[in-house]
């Protein structure tokens, strides 16, 4: 058992670094080239910021990024201090979170490190000058940096959006992108708020995302989506409705206006005068029933044509046929007249009579109890009145003394 | 020679003496068991069945009438189909021919009673023990379903089974009246049994059959259009018909099951856009079976007519 392991390790050795120089070999040369022909090689080592003179604010925590750059020297431990420091700040060298005091660079590396200033409330204005130093046995780098108490950069927002107006009809919902702002120098808490007339429903939701929201952090510089969704009460009129969006953080307000165009809808219904939707009828005779077509939206509807679907062999007519125009909140009657086959039987059946016009319709099922003439009951009792005569007729004939 | 009087002097006294000889008659208690052995056998099963029912049913208690049972494959109303006729012919067979055999009858005639009212005295009194018999077990049904199903009967549920004692009623006097008209044809008693419980099973085994055959004696070669097929079915329904025991479960069924819409054959195209299931009012149902109440009323009536007449014409001094 141990001789086959063995036996495996040595064969798989030469096998492995084999693919490993070959991995690691290929990348190398055009790797090289850039460095070679890019600088004449450029020795040392350096404390590199982005901006050396930056501005505190009084009573706050300053982040100061800046880093070790090693160019082409031997690794070497430098211990990181700060020089300058005023009275009643409190500066920390920070390396990964973490308060360090010693730096140590790769050759032609970096190393990022943040100085934290904590700035004392009670900080005077004007310009504080710091020093950084790096130290190592043999060499010793400084960064000088100003540090300016100013004033704080008022918040400001601002809210824009690409489609401010839509169109649509009550049944519809109005969404409209808006992308918010934060030009001020920090991050803050945007509250979001919406004007809209009465009994219109508005929801705020971060760009793709489905949450209803009310507010939103949003980073210093940067900007953010929300989603207004408006939705206007069913039975609004036609016509423009201004909706404003808000936005506001610490004293910082900016408004957008959006605007819904709704246009009218007509809706029908159908009913029969009573709202009773049943009815009878008699075998091979006709019955009026009244129906009721009315418009419940908020628009005109047009050629309103009747219509009705019966059991086979029955006759279905409508007076009048085609209603010209129905007006919102108008009911108009129609007489519909159901005549059951002749061999129809006794019993409930459905009949179904549609509404339909120009953006809307609508279907009523009725329920026809249809009952069969009571001639024949009468033919009953004829016969059976035959069968007595019959009898009194023998009685008068054969009856004895 | 015109009679004096009415015809139904003596109707009364008739009337009451044969009730009361019915009545009184061990004739009568064992066909009073037979029926309610034979009745209270399906109603027992049929309650039973009911009462695993979990579904509301707004005719629960025409439903005892009517469902068949699964331990014991006859309804209740199938069972009476069979023995009211039983019941009656037991009634009527020997009702005039055993007065003559015993030699009371010119002993009563010579009393002042028209044989008509004899006549009709008697088959009313055999039509009374009839309907007494079956009021008993129409209430004995009721009071089991209020018993074991624990709910009141709706009030169109009683009248529908009142429709059904009515019925039930009028097709025993049919039978009624068959066997009386046997026992006033044939002097002999037993002949007029033999005959009356012949007519029974050649409308209850024969019959079927040889409507059957008619049916097909007179159906085309080929059957070449729908009205013609139709036809062939409303001709086989109207021989059936022929037999009172068919009026009489037709006349049930339209009763006991509101859901019925027709008794005759019926096109699927009639039932479209029909509402299945949708019961029909009571006055519906009424218009539907009346015409095989009517024709059971009125057989009753003419046998009874015929019977009268060979009554009339009969020698009875002997």
């Amino acid at each position: 058992m141990r001789r086959t392991i063995v036996l495996l390790a040595l064969i798989a050795t030469p096998v492995l670094t084999a693919v490993q120089v070959l991995a690691a070999d290929p990348p190398k040369p055009p790797a090289a080239a850039p460095t070679a022909s890019a600088a004449p090689a450029l020795h040392g080592l350096w404390l590199l910021t982005d901006y050396p003179s930056q501005t505190v604010r009084p009573g706050e925590v300053a982040t100061i990024r800046f880093k070790l750059q090693n160019s082409g020297l031997a690794p070497e431990t430098l211990a990181v201090s700060v020089d300058g420091v005023p009275a009643g700040w409190k500066i920390d060298v920070m390396g990964n979170g973490q308060p360090i005091a010693a730096a140590m660079a790769p050759i032609n590396e970096s190393v990022s490190l943040q100085l934290r200033v904590e700035v004392p409330k009670d900080a005077k204005p004007g310009s504080q000058n710091i020093v950084v130093h790096a130290k190592g046995s043999t060499q010793s780098i400084d960064l000088p940096m100003t540090l300016t108490i100013g004033k704080e950069v008022p918040a400001k927002l601002a809210i824009k959006t690409q489609l401010p107006s839509l169109i649509g009809t009550p049944k519809s919902s109005f969404d409209y992108t808006l992308s918010v702002t934060n030009d001020s120098g920090k991050e803050m808490t945007v509250a979001l708020a919406a004007q809209s007339p009465g009994n219109f429903q508005t929801t705020f939701t971060e760009g793709y995302g489905t949450n209803e929201i009310s507010s939103l952090p949003i980073d210093a510089g940067a900007s953010k989506d929300i989603k207004v969704k408006v939705k206007p009460p069913a039975e609004v009129k036609a016509g423009d409705y201004p909706v404003l969006v808000k936005v506001s953080a610490e004293g910082a307000t900016a408004e957008q206006k959006v605007t819904l165009q709704i246009s009218g809808q007509g809706q029908l219904t159908l009913t029969s005068k009573d709202s009773r939707l049943s009815g009878e009828a008699q075998v091979g005779k006709t019955s009026e029933y009244t129906l009721i077509v009315s418009n419940d939206g908020t628009a005109a509807i047009d050629n309103v044509e009747m219509s009705g679907s019966v059991p086979a062999d029955w006759k279905v007519e409508f007076n009048p046929k085609t209603l010209q125009n129905v007006a919102p909140n108008e009911k108009k009657e129609v007489k519909v007249s159901v005549t059951p086959s002749e061999k129809a039987i006794a019993g409930d059946y459905v009949a179904s009579f549609r509404a339909g016009g120009r953006g809307d319709s609508k279907a009523a099922d009725f329920r026809i109890t249809v009952t069969t003439s009571t001639l024949w009951g009468i033919v009953g009792i004829g016969i059976i009145a035959i069968a007595l005569l019959v009898l009194l007729g023998a009685v008068a004939r054969f009856g004895r003394r | 020679m015109q009679r004096e009087g009415s015809p139904f002097t003596g109707l009364g006294p008739v009337f009451i003496k044969e009730l009361s000889d019915h009545l009184t008659s061990i004739r009568m208690l064992v066909l009073t068991l037979f029926v309610i052995v034979f009745g209270a056998f399906p109603v027992a099963s049929s309650l039973q069945t009911l009462r695993t029912v979990v579904g509301a049913d707004a005719y629960l208690y025409l439903r005892i009438f009517t469902i068949e049972p699964e331990q014991v494959p006859i309804s209740f109303i199938t069972a009476l189909n069979f023995i009211i006729p039983l019941m009656a012919i037991g009634l009527g067979f020997d009702s005039v021919n055993s007065e003559f055999n015993r030699r009371t009858l010119s002993r009563v005639l010579s009393q002042p009673i028209y044989r008509d009212a004899l006549l009709l005295g008697k088959f009313l009194g055999g039509l009374m023990t009839l309907a007494v018999g079956l009021l008993a077990l129409w209430l004995i049904v009721f009071g089991a379903g209020l018993l074991l199903l624990g709910i009141p009967p709706r009030g169109v549920e009683v009248a529908r089974a009142f429709g059904f004692l009515l019925v039930a009623i009028a097709y025993g006097g049919v039978w009624l009246s068959i066997s009386m008209l046997f026992s006033v044809i044939f002097r002999s008693t037993a002949t007029s049994a033999l005959c009356a419980l012949g007519m029974w099973l050649f409308f209850f085994i024969l019959w079927p059959m040889i409507a059957n055959a008619i049916v097909l004696g007179f159906a085309p070669r080929e059957i070449t259009s729908v009205d013609q097929y139709v036809g062939i079915q409303e001709f086989a329904i109207a021989i059936q018909r022929l037999s009172p025991g068919t009026l009489f479960s037709e006349a049930l069924l339209g009763l006991l099951n509101p859901e019925t819409r027709t008794l005759g054959f019926m096109l699927p195209t009639q039932m479209r856009g029909a509402i299945p299931n949708a019961p029909l009012p009571l006055d519906q149902s009424l218009l539907l079976i009346w015409p095989q109440v009517t024709g059971l009323i009125a057989g009753m009536i003419v046998v009874f007519a015929a019977a009268y007449v060979v009554f009339q014409r009969e020698e009875v001094r002997a």
